[in-house]
């Protein structure tokens, strides 16, 4: 079952050699040879081998090089990032109360921790997270910086981060084998988790705050997408056990549920949100677009989690019913704990491509998330001929987030030990 | 099939949920079909939702802080505060272009105030009703400055960069096929045409006026380029309103030509207040909603109070002066346009208010 790194053949019987002359295998020799001269032999080796490689390694040196100087000139000396700066608050708040800032700060100083905390209970930040969080950091910083934003921006991204790294650090206390302590910590730290968007989505709107019709720009997206795939799992599982059922009513209703949802695009699917949900549920347009994310990645989500049910050999839930374990209690801590973990890796991916869908919403919806208000911001008759650096900044943006969440999947994985087991 | 049976129960509960949840969140449109008392609506509602675009300079744009802005903007302003007596009262929706109509209908907004122009075919076949047009615009050119191009003759065998998938591009196909001469179109998307033609890679760069001046006025030398005199097109932007609600297209259309006679009449955002306390004359009065001389107010049987045009006055002023604040920036002067008033050469000319 198990993969074991493969065993190395024994070692041939060595003829007897003489002790005092050693014999260094061939890279510990070359590991002595000054770095100049292994250095040349690698370039030879590699780059420069016939003719062929040669021209290969001339071309694609020009090519990287084309780019690389088209990508500094246009960022350093070309671009116009006046419209960035100016349209910030359009960019990252859309219609947002300017002055009811504090809010949106207090909300990311509030969720920021709890990623912290998450990162320290189930992986943990190695030097490339670091370094990408120093690089996107110093990116938002300079955003923050930048302008007529005042100092307050700057001091709430930096309490905002000083309060990840303490919820990281709290987290590592936490003991990393199973037992009482930690499935206590666990579970605190899963109910702040559920907490936090009902807590945020108070934060921004209780007591003289923005109404759900304001909320726009890149906040949006950071708020929709969670949405999607926190609900989307959350109905993901009964429906991915259901499906499994062996009750025939149950297990085609979520059968039909999957297909029904999988067979239109998402597109189709906002529009339903638009014109049809209305009449359904009756609520702000935002609500029926979280509703349609949540139910659109459910669908894709379920099937993930089924093939990870069906990866369990049979006998662990048979196992689980032999000590005694109720039929819940062996989907809880046999069951799905394992089903989960083999399918973090597809979950991931469904999270990051519903991230970057959150950007059709201003194509069909009379929303405007980033995308949308990156249009906007290039309708400002000051800045019509700056289209590419607005759509440049956005691909930055959601570039740092889904970057993020891929290598917290990574560390998950790694934590997880999944493919491993 | 207990579970149908449970799934049927949920579905109830979310049904009565629904309809419970209806009063007081501010949402009270329900969708469908929304006929009837809009002005009823919006004054529960306590806010106009005003569908307007966000992408157009001049006539709908946002600011850098998030709120909304331009020409057609201020006609939501100017109803809002007609109707609810307050102009910040307004909840502005992005609407596109492709689904205008049907938010409307849908009950999404109350209102279109979005560059639309009046068809036979949207009047006609949509769920839409146009109130009294507040722009009228039409399709002209630009050239080089440099160029041999001076009239419709002299556009013979041209490269002409257009908008892909508009009346912009059909026009101009009729165009030139009544006057018998060819061209080389060459359409894309967006701001692409505008791109190609500062690239050189057509000679003439055709849209509507408005959007056309306000694109050449923001490139950094708009000197390198000429307007033909040459409008080809109409297009009379109107505000739209649901079809069945004739009370609320009265108030809407009654704005629009109360601003008008605001105008003519010389009363503007400044001088209201002094003229609404002491009328200089009956007509004035009467758009005001003010008594003249001791008389009675005349109430003319509006869905909204006399004073609507008066509200609507002071928050952004006489139509005059929402063009000078929006459109003129842009370059587009009124002298002498269609949008003048019709005692200065133009054709806005609005039916006596009494």
């Amino acid at each position: 079952m198990a993969e074991q790194p493969p065993i190395p053949p024994p070692a041939a019987a060595a003829p007897p050699q003489p002790p005092r002359k050693v014999v260094l295998p061939p890279h510990r020799e070359r590991a002595h040879r000054p770095w100049r001269v292994r250095a040349e032999e690698w370039v030879r080796r590699n780059l420069f081998a016939s003719p062929g490689q040669t021209l290969l390694t001339f071309a694609s040196l020009a090519l990287v090089g084309l780019v690389i100087a088209g990508a500094v000139w246009f960022v350093f000396f070309q671009a116009n990032w006046r419209v960035i700066t100016v349209n910030r608050w359009l960019l990252f708040a859309g219609g947002f109360p300017l002055d009811e800032k504090w809010r949106l700060w207090l909300s990311v100083a509030l969720v920021f921790p709890l990623i912290g905390a998450a990162y320290g209970m189930w992986a943990s930040l190695g030097r490339r997270d670091l370094l990408f969080i120093a690089l996107a950091g110093a990116f938002v910083f300079f955003l923050t910086a930048h302008g007529d934003a005042g100092p307050s921006s700057s001091v709430w991204f930096a309490a905002s981060l000083a309060l990840f790294f303490l919820g990281y650090r709290v987290c590592r206390f936490v003991p990393r084998e199973t037992g009482r302590p930690r499935t206590l910590a666990v579970r605190t730290l899963a109910a702040l988790l559920a907490l936090a968007l009902p807590l945020v989505l108070i934060v921004l709107m209780v007591g003289g705050g923005a109404q759900a019709s304001q909320f726009g720009g890149f906040m949006l997206n950071l708020i929709l997408a969670p949405v999607g795939i926190v609900g989307g799992l959350l109905l993901a599982v009964p429906l991915a056990l259901g499906r499994a059922s062996s009750l025939r009513a149950i297990s085609w209703t979520c059968t039909a549920y999957i297909e029904v949802i999988r067979g239109a695009p998402l597109i189709g699917w906002l529009f339903v949100a638009l014109f049809i949900l209305e009449d359904v549920i009756s609520s702000p347009l935002i609500v029926r677009t979280m509703i349609v994310l949540a139910v659109f990645t459910a669908a894709y989500v379920a099937e993930y989690i089924r093939g990870g049910l069906q990866s369990l050999p049979r006998g662990q839930g048979e196992a689980g019913h032999a000590v005694g374990l109720s039929h819940l209690q062996t989907l809880q801590v046999i069951v799905l704990p394992q089903a989960l973990r083999v399918s973090i890796p597809p979950i991931v991916g469904q999270a990051i491509g519903l991230w970057k869908d959150t950007a059709l919403i201003s194509i069909i919806l009379p929303l405007r998330e980033l995308v949308g208000n990156s249009r906007a911001a290039i309708a400002q008759a000051e800045f019509i001929p700056d289209r590419i650096e607005v759509y440049a900044f956005a691909a930055v943006l959601f570039w740092i987030v889904a970057f993020m969440m891929s290598r917290i999947s990574q560390r998950m994985e790694r934590a997880q030990g999944v493919g491993e087991r | 099939m207990k579970r149908l049976a449970l799934l049927g129960l949920v579905a109830a509960v979310f049904a009565l949920a629904a309809c419970g949840g209806d009063d007081g969140d501010g949402d009270g449109a329900a969708g469908g079909d929304v006929r009837g008392d809009t002005v009823a609506l919006i004054e529960e509602r306590g806010a106009l939702k005003c569908g307007v675009t966000d992408t157009l300079p001049g006539f709908g744009f946002r600011e850098p802080d998030g709120s909304f802005s331009g020409f057609d903007i201020e006609f939501c302003k100017a109803i809002a505060a007609a109707v609810l007596g307050d102009d910040a009262e307004v909840e502005f929706v992005a609407a596109s272009s492709s689904a205008r109509f049907e938010l409307l209908s849908a009950g999404e907004v109350d209102l279109l105030s979005r560059v639309t122009t009046i068809t036979a075919e949207r009047d006609a076949s949509r769920a839409v009703d146009f109130a009294q047009t507040t722009f009228y615009d039409g399709q002209g050119f630009v050239v080089h400055a440099d160029s041999d191009i001076y009239d419709a003759a002299d556009m013979g065998g041209a490269t002409i960069c257009v908008a892909a998938g508009t009346t912009t591009e059909q026009n101009l196909d009729d165009f030139f096929n009544e006057q018998g001469l060819s061209y080389t179109p060459l359409s894309g998307e967006g701001s692409e045409p505008q791109d190609q033609f500062v690239a050189r890679r057509c000679d003439v760069f055709t849209s509507d006026k408005s959007g056309l001046a306000a694109r050449i006025a923001s490139l950094p030398n708009s000197d390198d380029y000429r307007f033909l005199p040459l409008t080809i097109s109409k297009e009379p932007l109107a505000p739209g309103v649901r079809d069945y609600d004739s009370d609320w297209k009265d108030v809407v259309s009654w704005v629009v030509w109360g601003l008008i006679n605001a105008e003519e009449l010389g009363v503007t955002s400044a001088n209201v207040d002094a003229w609404a306390a002491d009328p200089p004359n009956t007509a004035v009065a009467r758009l005001l909603g003010v008594p003249f001389e001791g008389g009675e107010t005349a109430d003319l049987g509006f869905a909204v109070d006399p004073q609507f045009i008066q509200r609507a006055l002071r928050a952004v002023g006489n139509y005059g002066e929402i063009y000078a604040r929006t459109v003129e920036p842009l370059g587009i002067t009124r002298a002498g346009t269609l949008n003048a008033l019709y005692t200065e050469g133009g054709i806005l000319y609005a039916p006596p208010y009494r």
